[in-house]
This record gives C-alpha cells, structure tokens and sequence, in this order.
C-alpha cells in the first residue's frame, strides 16, 4: 500500500496571497489546496489523506480560530498552522492552546513557512502511525473471545492463572490455553508486554 | 508856523467854553493832573508813556495833556507865548500835579515856574540822568525817576550778536535834538574803533539814506535812534524814521528806544516807556493820597532791558543762544504750547491717552489672535494627536491590511526562486507570479498612502469636497477594522453628491471616530447585534452623517455630558474623542448629536446646513 502524497489545505479568503501561496507550494514540491472562506473549506468531504491545514486567523465570516475548533469537534486530526496579518497575542495564545503546530505572521518567511508546515506533516504522519497501530491493536483486541478477552482483563489486573482459573471455575490448564492464544492474537509474548499493551488500549483515542 | 494872534483866539474860545460848562465845578475837588510833554502829540513814545500813567492812575483822577512840540516848536518867543498861554489857561484851574515828560518840558516847567504852577508838585519822567546832572539839584518839590537811552549797550549788542560785522552805519537826522544824539554817538562810537570802522549818515535827505542803507554788506550793522527831520526838512517821528531804514537796509538795524521794536529794527538796550509812565503814575498817586515824596525810596534810575524782535533774530541769522534770559522777546510767535497752555496739555494727554488706549487695544487685539491661533493650532495639534490614537487602534487592522500583499509578494517571489531552480520553462506561470507581485505591492502603497493622507500632519485645507468620497476613502480600514471585530459594517452614502467646505481630513476623523465608538459598543454583544450603520444623508436643506450601532445605548444621564472633554463611560477611555469630534463638526458650521433608547443602540448625527448654491435643484 503506497502512502498518499499529504495535502495541505489553504484557507485564506485574500486571493492574491492563497495564489502566491499555492504557488510557492506547488513550486517546492508541496501538494496544495486553496479554499477562500473557511466555509468552503467546511463543505468539502472532510479530507482523510494526510496533509494539514493552512489557517488565516482573520477572515470574514467564521475566522480561522472557529475552523480549528469546529476542525476539533468534528475529530479532525489534522494539524493547522496559523497564518495572520498582525500578530495578536490574544489570538496566538488561543490558537497554540487549541493545539496549533505554529502561528505565523505574514509576510512568511519561507523557511518558517516549510519548517511548519514540515512540522505539521510529521506530526500528522506520526498521529496516523499511531492511530493506524492503535486501530491494529484494536482490531486485534476485538477478533479476541469473550472468554479470552476475561482472562486478558485478570492478566493484566496481575492475576495468577490459578486464581483466573478459580475465579472462572474452569481449568488451569485452559486458562493457559486460553492465554496462549490470546497473546498470540494480540502478538504479545510476555505478560508484561501484555500489561503495556492494555494500557495503550486504555488511552487510545476513540 | 501858527501866529501868536491865533494862539490867543483859540485860548479865549477855550476858556469861554470852559467858563460855560464847567462853572460848577469846586476848586477844592480838582483831583486833575497835567502832563505837559516835550514833544508833539502823536509821538509813540508818548503815547506809550500815557498809556502807562493812566493804567496806573485811578479812575476818578482826570488828566490832562500838553506838548511843547520839541522840537519842530522851539525858541524864547514861542516859549514866552506858551507860557502865558499856559498861565492862562490853567489860572482858574491849575493842575494838583504837574508830570513833566522828557528833559525838555522839565527844563521849560523849572525856567518858568514863577509864572506857571508855582505851588503845584512836579513829577518829572524820561528825563535823562546826563541832564539832571549837567544842572543845579532840583527842587524838593520836583521829583521822579531819570532815564539813559542805551547807545553804547545796543551798539555793543549789535556787534556781539553779529560777530563778523566790520562796519557800523550810525544813521542820525538834522533837527537840534538829532544834531544832540549825533555829537552823543560820535563820543560813544569812539569806543568801538578797533573793532569796526563807524560810518555816520548825519542830516542826509531820507531817500540819500535808504540808498544807502540798500546797499550795505553783510560786514555791516545799522545804529539808529531815529530822526525828528531830516537833512531836506522832512519832519518825522524817530520810530517812522526807523521803519523806513528798517525796511529798506540790506544789514540788520539796531535802535535804543522800544517804540521802534515791531518797525523791523533787530533790537537794542532800552527803557521802557510804558514802565516810565507807570513810575510817574505811581508817584501821582502818592501824592494825591498827600504822602511826600521820599527821595530816597525811588529808583536811581528807571531800568533798562534788551528788547529784541524774534522775527529780525530769524531772519538776520542771529545765534539765539546769544540772547540772554532777561531780554525781551517780542513777536515770537508762541508755541501752541504757551499759547493754550491748559488747553494743549489737556489734548496732549487726551491725545496721549486715546494714542495709547488705541495702542493697548491694538496690543490685545494682537495677543488675543495669537492666542486664537495658538488655540488653533492646540486644536489641530489635538486633532492629529487624536488620529494619532485613532491610528493606533487601528492597527491591527491596518497591519493586516499592509501585510496581506506584503505577504503574497515574498511567497510569489519564493515560487519564483523554486521556478527558476526547477530548471524547467515556466515562463508562463513566472509572467503571471510578477504581474501579481506588481499589483500586489501597488496595493500595499495604495494602502499606505490612504494612512498617510489620514494622519498626515497637514495644516487645514479648506476645500469644497464631496462627503460621499470622503467615506468612501475611509471605507478600506473601516471595513478591515469591523473585520478584525467581526462587526457588520453597512456603508450607505448619498444617491446625490453632497459637496461640503471643510477640511476633508478633519471630516474623516469625525466618521472614524464615531465609527470606532459604534464598534466599541457592539463589543461582546451577540452577532445579530454586532453591526454598525454609517450613511450620508443628503436633503434640501442639509447634510447629514449618521452613525449607528445597535449596543446598549447612552444612559440618559450621560447624554448631555457626552461631548464634554474627559468625559468617559469607557474604562481606559481618555474622553477626548467626542468632544474633539464636535470642536470638528463645529468648526465646519455644523453641530453633532446623539440619540438613544437603552438597549436598541444610539445614533450618533452630524448635520451641516447645505453650503449655499452648493445644493442640487430642488423640484418646484
């Protein structure tokens, strides 16, 4: 499965900037997008390719700091870079809360602009890396048996497979079974591993 | 010559006459004076001399006058004749006092008195010392005060006072009293030898005279007493004789009697006739109160004085430094001062006063216009400074509007940078990157030179300009500033143009600054309120900028304070800003109010009255 190129998504409503800008993308070898009103940006499908977006903090209509936060609630995880024509501390503050990779003020240095956007990417990739392995280990979690999934709980809550067996009123013996299985099936080969792998599960992102 | 036979008629007629109508009259109260002068009548010195005795006399003291005629009458017949003429005339009615006037009538008075006035006291005046002391002491009874004419001292003057004169012409006539004053001059002028060389005009016939005097040099002065006749037997009186030579003499004339100041003589050393009439008066009147004369109370002599003509001191050129302080100056034309002295000081110092009441309101006149153009100048100073603050509130925005193409100007040109790496022909796509930078950077210009237009600290243009343009002028930073405060901005101007005279500049600031208030009022209201009106509205009759928001309004206590300076409803509000916007509006001849309902926002007018002929054509 070969990955697709990232996208970024430009979303400033000055025309002659979002062209320079897409210009000097294309140029440098990014793949770029340019939306004018961030409403536009909205009613296009919500993009799942990699890429991050491009953001002009001051627009007419919804600004970019209400994209990021409807970006937030829709489980976007594409990470946003901030563009402004005069730097607002106000505004900056909100924005990096918010989880903004960078908040730049135009005119944009270009080297800013690609260390940024570079930035973004890696961290989108390594946000899809780690949503891919998570999706993989529960995907993995889910092929598990009702039964199985019981002794991965007692395992990992440090339980003996004497007590597991006693507590389900079935065999030690299957109980060991049952736990070669399972550690099969999730690829784990230790009951520590099992333990970092249950606490993963525990904070994966929905 | 008149004969003794008529002198004798005209006696008799007189006494007949005076028998007639003046019999009643007692001798005890005759309280009457006779002055008998030596010489004629109408002589000037007489007459001076009379006028003196009879302003000193008291009113009811009659005086009476005769004349011997010296010296056109001389001789021992005609004395004879006067004599008995006088003893008669006077037997019933002698005088209380006898005034004796010149050495003359004195010496006729003394050599007759056995026949004539024998009793009656004797006050003698303008008597010569030289005279009185070449004859046997006088009687106790006959007293006065002697004179001296002053030849030597006037001719001494005349040289004194013309310094370079070399020659001095002594003019004198032919009678015996001439012929005496020459032989007195011709001793005097001795003295003068070694400065200047006398020249003596003696006994010459009038006209011999004047030409003479005609045709003397500037090295000459003129000493003259006058003449009685001259060398053709012309009879004159000494000042007329003088007035001739004064007017005809080519150098400057001096005489020794004061009855020739005014004929055109410069002046000279003289006594005055006048005081020697009011000296005789004086002794009349002590004898009449029947004091006796106390010898020793009089004057030696009668004084003398220098009395000068200013016009001859002018005209001849004369140093008037040279004329000393006791001299009598006569025909100065006196200053307006001397004059009106009360009256000249009084307008000097209401001149003064008005002058300078007239300077000091000229002065606040002066200072109050400065001050009006300081003022002017505080109130423009203030008016930029409060753009100044407008700017900065505007930044924001304007920095965004700035940076905007400033920004798509660097990444066009970091395209163009990769372009031109890539290697590849895009000549195409690099076109079009340069035609973006240029509009682009001609936008950030048009930007910067709008601000500059707003903030320039320009003096006041007072120009007719069109309302309509000057909003539409503001119209990219206002739009840039509701933007970045994400408030509704509705620009609504006039179908019609509406030409104001102002300072468009000035205008601006007003619409900016009511702008900026209706934004600072929409701050934390909910969106649907968020949003500012700004229209120009032109009638028959006015033109009106309205401003409206749709916040939470004045309270209406604040209302008639809103205008005042430092008036602020704002927490870091200066107050400055409405009340600069209406020393604005009203400086253009308009006026600016606000109008309110809590809760549903204010409105904020500014009315200027249509600037005549300005206005479009109403229909009929």
């Amino acid at each position: 499965m070969t990955t697709p190129i990232p996208l970024i998504h430009i979303v400033d409503d000055d025309e002659s900037l979002r062209t320079a800008l897409l210009r000097l993308l294309d140029a440098a070898g990014f793949k770029a997008r340019g939306y004018a009103p961030v409403g536009d940006f909205l009613l296009q499908p919500p993009p799942d390719g990699p890429g991050c977006v491009l953001l002009d903090v001051r627009m007419p209509g919804p600004s970019g700091l209400d994209l990021q936060a409807a970006l937030l609630r829709q489980g976007s995880a594409l990470p946003v870079v901030f563009l402004t024509g005069y730097a607002d501390v106000v505004a900056s503050v909100q924005a990096m809360k918010a989880g903004a990779v960078d908040f730049l003020t135009k005119p944009i240095q270009r080297e800013a602009l690609f260390e940024a956007l570079q930035r973004a990417l890696a961290r989108d990739a390594a946000d899809r890396a780690a949503r891919a392995q998570a999706e993989q280990l529960r995907a993995a979690f889910a092929a598990l048996t009702p039964r199985e999934q019981e002794v991965f709980d007692r395992v990992v809550a440090g339980q003996l497979n004497k007590q597991i067996a006693d507590a389900l009123g079935i065999a030690e013996r299957t109980v060991k079974m049952q736990r070669a299985q399972l550690m099969a099936k999730l690829g784990a080969s230790s009951a520590a591993e099992l333990g970092r792998l249950a606490e993963r599960l525990q904070h994966l992102p929905d | 010559m008149m004969s003794r036979a008529k002198h004798g008629s005209v006696f008799t007629l007189w006494v007949a006459c005076w028998l007639l109508f003046a019999p009643a009259a007692p001798a005890v109260e005759n309280r009457y004076v006779l002055v008998l002068y030596s010489n004629h009548r109408l002589l000037p010195a007489n007459l001076e001399f009379e006028a003196g005795l009879r302003e000193t006399l008291a009113n009811s003291t009659e005086l009476n006058a005769e004349f011997l005629d010296y010296p056109r009458f001389d001789g021992e017949s005609y004395s004879r004749a006067l004599t008995r003429f006088l003893r008669e005339k006077y037997a019933l009615r002698p005088p209380v006092v006898l005034v004796v006037a010149g050495e003359k009538a004195l010496d006729f008075v003394l050599r007759h008195r056995a026949e004539l006035f024998l009793r009656v006291p004797i006050i003698h005046a303008a008597v010569l010392r030289s005279f009185l002391q070449s004859r046997p002491p006088l009687p106790a009874d006959v007293v006065g005060v002697p004179i001296e004419f002053d030849f030597p001292g006037t001719i001494e003057l005349a040289l004194r006072w013309h310094p370079h004169a070399r020659r001095l012409v002594v003019v004198t006539g032919a009678s015996a009293r001439d012929r005496a004053w020459e032989a007195e001059l011709r001793g005097e002028v001795s003295r003068f030898q070694d400065r200047v060389t006398a020249e003596f005009l003696a006994g010459l016939p009038t006209d011999a005279v004047l030409k003479r005097l005609s045709e003397l040099g500037s090295d000459t002065v003129v000493f003259t007493p006058g003449y009685f006749e001259d060398g053709v037997g012309h009879l004159f009186s000494p000042r007329d004789a003088a007035r001739l030579m004064a007017a005809a003499a080519a150098a400057p004339v001096y005489g020794p009697f004061d009855t020739f100041i005014g004929t055109g003589i410069v002046g000279g050393s003289m006594p005055n006739f006048a005081a020697m009439g009011r000296q005789a008066g004086r002794l009349v009147n002590d004898r009449l109160a029947g004091g006796a004369p106390a010898a020793p109370r009089l004057p030696e002599m009668m004084p003398k004085a220098v009395n000068v003509d200013w016009r001859q001191i002018q005209r001849w050129g004369i140093d008037p430094s040279a004329i000393s302080d006791d001299a009598i100056v006569r025909f100065k034309t006196p200053t307006l001062l001397e004059e009106h002295a009360t009256a000249t000081i009084v307008a000097t110092v209401v001149l003064l006063v008005q002058a300078g009441l007239i300077a000091g309101l000229l002065f606040e006149r002066r200072r109050r216009r400065r001050i009006e153009l300081a003022v002017q100048q505080q109130r423009f100073e203030l008016a930029h400074a409060s753009r100044l603050a407008v700017a900065g509130e505007l930044t924001g925005a304007i920095a965004h509007e700035i940076n905007q193409p400033l920004g798509a100007i660097l990444s066009n040109a970091d395209a163009a940078d990769f372009l031109l790496a890539s290697g590849a022909d895009r000549r195409d796509e690099l076109r079009a990157i340069l035609a973006d930078i240029r509009q682009d950077n001609v936008r950030a210009s048009e930007v910067i030179r709008r601000l500059r237009a707003m903030l320039a600290k320009q003096p006041v243009d007072w120009q007719p300009f069109d309302l309509n343009g000057a909003v539409r002028e503001l119209e990219f930073v206002l739009r840039a500033e509701a933007r970045r405060r994400k408030v509704a901005l509705d620009l609504r101007l006039a179908a019609t143009a509406a030409i104001l005279l102002g300072d468009r500049v000035q205008i601006q600031q007003v619409l900016l600054n009511l702008a900026l208030n209706a934004m600072d009022a929409a701050n934390g209201l909910p969106e649907a309120r968020r949003a500012v009106a700004v229209s120009v509205e032109r009638d028959a009759d006015r033109l009106a900028l309205v401003v409206r928001d749709r916040g939470h309004g004045i309270a209406p206590e604040h209302l008639p304070r809103l205008f005042d300076s430092f008036f602020s409803t704002k927490p870091r509000g200066m107050g400055l800003g409405l009340s600069i916007t209406r020393t604005l509006v009203e400086a253009h001849g308009g006026r600016i109010w606000a109008e309110s309902s809590p809760g549903a926002g204010a409105v904020f007018r500014v009315e200027w009255p249509v600037a005549g002929g300005a206005g479009t054509a109403e229909p009929a």
